[in-house]
């Protein structure tokens, strides 16, 4: 009994060991889950259709796209004026306004007229309080 | 100890309380939120003042909920969910400037009694959990899961959440400094660049609770803000604090309960209030009146929900386990200083743990000056449009992410990764909070695991080590047994009824 609980750990393959009682933990976890929900999970595929059809696809999927765009340029812009931060203030500007408009119910020029100014000196402010008093570098 | 009063410690404490008040009272924000957008902040402030301000976010945060909560009937935050019952009908009746006061005073005493509680209870279980070698840590950490998962609106879907939290804090380097290897797993091909440390904590938490949230709001619509029309505050007060005579049971009983709740790891302020709830209405001499603008309700929620801030700290400052979401954050302002929290916090750092307690104590009493005199201003911040708050609030999430490691790009991108999964784990029913402490807890779970057993060699070592082990074991079993026989109730009951 003393040997069958004695464990030897080597030192070079050490970093395996814990990761792969996590990982059997984590399996056995899963298939009791999916035994346990056996019922839900095969309907799943009318779950997630009644989310696909109840979801503002518009606004949800939007805000990936343009968050995805948002962090796609912001280096390479960043790049035309090194260490400068400049490529957060440029995609910083069109994001915050596109994100406001997309989020926005009723499109008057008195509703984007607040968002655009937002748009503007909320970044510039941003990208001043990070680049000059807290010298923190921005893309 | 009153030498870090300076000016600017004490306008961080109030600017962070009426941040946070701000953030709790919009739904759809959160005080987690409010941290996870301020923390880079943090960076130039010094350790002390950043957590000045980021103690006040979560007290402000926490209390600021209760707004929407009685004039809208929507919990700004998850745990004024229960202020909803009572807050509500009473601004029907015309009564919600009354109602807002009750809330704000038990909110202040919830907040001073868990506070009290963390002051003299933190630096004795610190100074107990000193002597713990890496067997007792390990089985803290194991105990820990086992409470969260066992507390989890799902107990298996709670542990998977949990132990997925562990597999993921794993990816990258076991770490040299911490006596691992220096070599590298569960890293796809092609990715060992990025991936070499692993996700930095601050861009997932970042994700999981700023652009999660957001993607959920975008999901749903954005809401539209509520107008000034809907907001009535009631034409006079007719607060008194006569109101509290005879509900001094009923408020420390509350506050304890949020306070209990708070040193449990992963469990929320919702838990909290609900249980403060629940306990208020059966010990109630009339019952019949709750759910129907019965002032007691308010009281109960609202003191049990700010019973939570002092308590979740308790775990965190002396075992090094957040307490909830907010108190994980806070890791991250620690990490930011390089100052590691744990047992032996508090006894090496006197001066940042007075600095704590003085913050929060002020904190408490901000929130409460500001909301009762300026409480009519303060429901206005409902009527904030979203559509302009959420893209500011995602710039700033990018920025947290950026600047945390000094300006690595992939931190961003794990932001949006973290953000998707984070919007994924709701509609998967698995749990966020499990997920988190397990993402923490998972590489010092893994150092004092595999350090056990290369010291001693021998697996019964985590049973034979020492008498607290055996305790643990104990504590490990109870919590798993009794939310079995928790759930099992509940099935019955649903079945019968």
């Amino acid at each position: 009994m003393g040997q069958l609980t004695q464990v030897t750990i080597d030192f070079e393959t050490s970093h395996l060991l814990f990761p792969t009682i996590i990982a059997c933990v984590l399996g056995l976890l899963g298939l009791a889950i999916v035994i346990r929900d056996r019922a839900k999970i095969a309907t799943a595929g009318t779950y997630w259709s009644g989310i696909w059809q109840s979801m503002d696809k518009p606004r949800f999927l939007g805000t990936i796209v343009l968050t995805l765009l948002y962090f796609s340029l912001m280096v390479p812009v960043g790049d035309i004026w090194p260490n400068t931060g400049r490529g957060f203030l440029f995609c910083s500007i069109p994001f915050v306004f596109l994100t406001g408009l997309l989020f926005m119910h009723e499109r008057t020029i008195k509703s984007i007229l607040p968002l655009a100014v937002v748009s503007l000196v909320g970044p510039v402010f941003v990208w001043w309080l990070f680049t000059y008093p807290l010298f923190l570098t921005l893309p | 100890m009153f030498e870090i009063l300076t000016p600017m410690f004490l306008s961080l404490i109030v600017g962070g309380t009426l941040i946070g008040i701000i953030f709790g009272a919009i739904p759809g924000m959160t005080a987690t939120m409010a941290v996870a957008v301020c923390l880079p902040l943090t960076y130039s402030l010094g350790l002390e003042n950043g957590l000045a301000l980021l103690l006040g976010l979560y007290v402000g945060g926490i209390s600021g909920g209760l707004v929407p909560a009685i004039l809208l009937g929507i919990p700004g935050t998850p745990s004024s969910i229960t202020t909803t019952f009572d807050g509500y009908p009473m601004a029907k009746r015309g009564e919600g400037e009354k109602a807002l006061r009750i809330g704000i005073v038990s909110s202040f005493v919830g907040g001073i009694i868990s506070l009290a509680i963390l002051w003299l209870f933190a630096p004795t279980l610190a100074d107990f959990a000193i002597k713990f070698s890496y067997v007792e840590k390990f089985l803290i950490i194991f105990f820990a899961l086992t409470v969260m998962a066992a507390l989890s609106s799902d107990m298996l879907l709670g542990i998977f959440s949990g132990v997925l939290g562990i597999f993921v804090a794993l990816i990258g380097t076991y770490d040299i400094t911490k006596g691992g290897n220096g070599n590298m797993r569960l890293v796809p091909p092609g990715t060992e660049y990025w991936l070499d440390s692993g996700f930095s904590l601050l861009p997932v938490l970042i994700g999981l609770f700023g652009l999660a949230a957001i993607l959920e709001q975008a999901e749903i619509g954005v809401p539209k803000g509520h107008s000034l029309d809907e907001i009535d505050v009631g034409k006079k007060s007719g607060f008194s604090f006569s109101i509290f005579k005879g509900q001094s049971v009923n408020l420390t009983r509350s506050s304890l309960i949020g306070t209990f709740v708070g040193i449990l790891p992963g469990v929320g302020g919702s838990a909290a209030s609900i249980i403060s709830y629940t306990n208020a209405k059966t010990f109630s001499k009339t019952p019949e009146n709750f759910g129907k603008g019965e002032p007691a309700g308010i009281m109960a929620s609202e003191s049990g929900n700010n019973g939570l801030t002092g308590g979740a700290l308790v775990p965190l400052l002396s075992l090094g386990i957040p307490g909830d979401s907010t108190t994980a954050l806070l890791i991250g302002a620690f990490t930011l200083q390089g100052i590691q929290v744990g047992p032996l916090f508090i006894g090496n750092n006197p001066g940042t743990w007075d600095a704590m307690i003085i913050a929060m104590l002020i904190a408490n009493i901000a929130m409460l000056v500001m909301m009762y005199v300026a409480i009519r201003y303060f429901a206005l911040v409902v009527t904030i449009p979203k559509h302009i708050l959420f893209p500011v609030i995602l710039m700033m999430c990018v920025i947290g992410a950026y600047t945390i490691n000094y300006g690595i790009m992939f931190d961003v991108w794990t932001l949006l990764i973290f953000g998707l999964f984070g919007w994924l784990v709701v509609k998967l029913k698995l749990e966020v909070a499990p997920f988190i402490i397990g993402f923490i807890l998972g590489p010092s779970a893994e150092v004092y695991f595999v350090k056990s057993l290369e010291s001693f060699g021998d697996v019964t070592i985590f049973i034979t080590k020492s008498w607290i082990a055996v305790v643990l074991w104990l504590l490990i079993i109870g919590s798993v047994t009794g939310s079995i026989m928790l759930s099992r109730r509940a099935k019955q009951n649903a079945a019968t009824s």
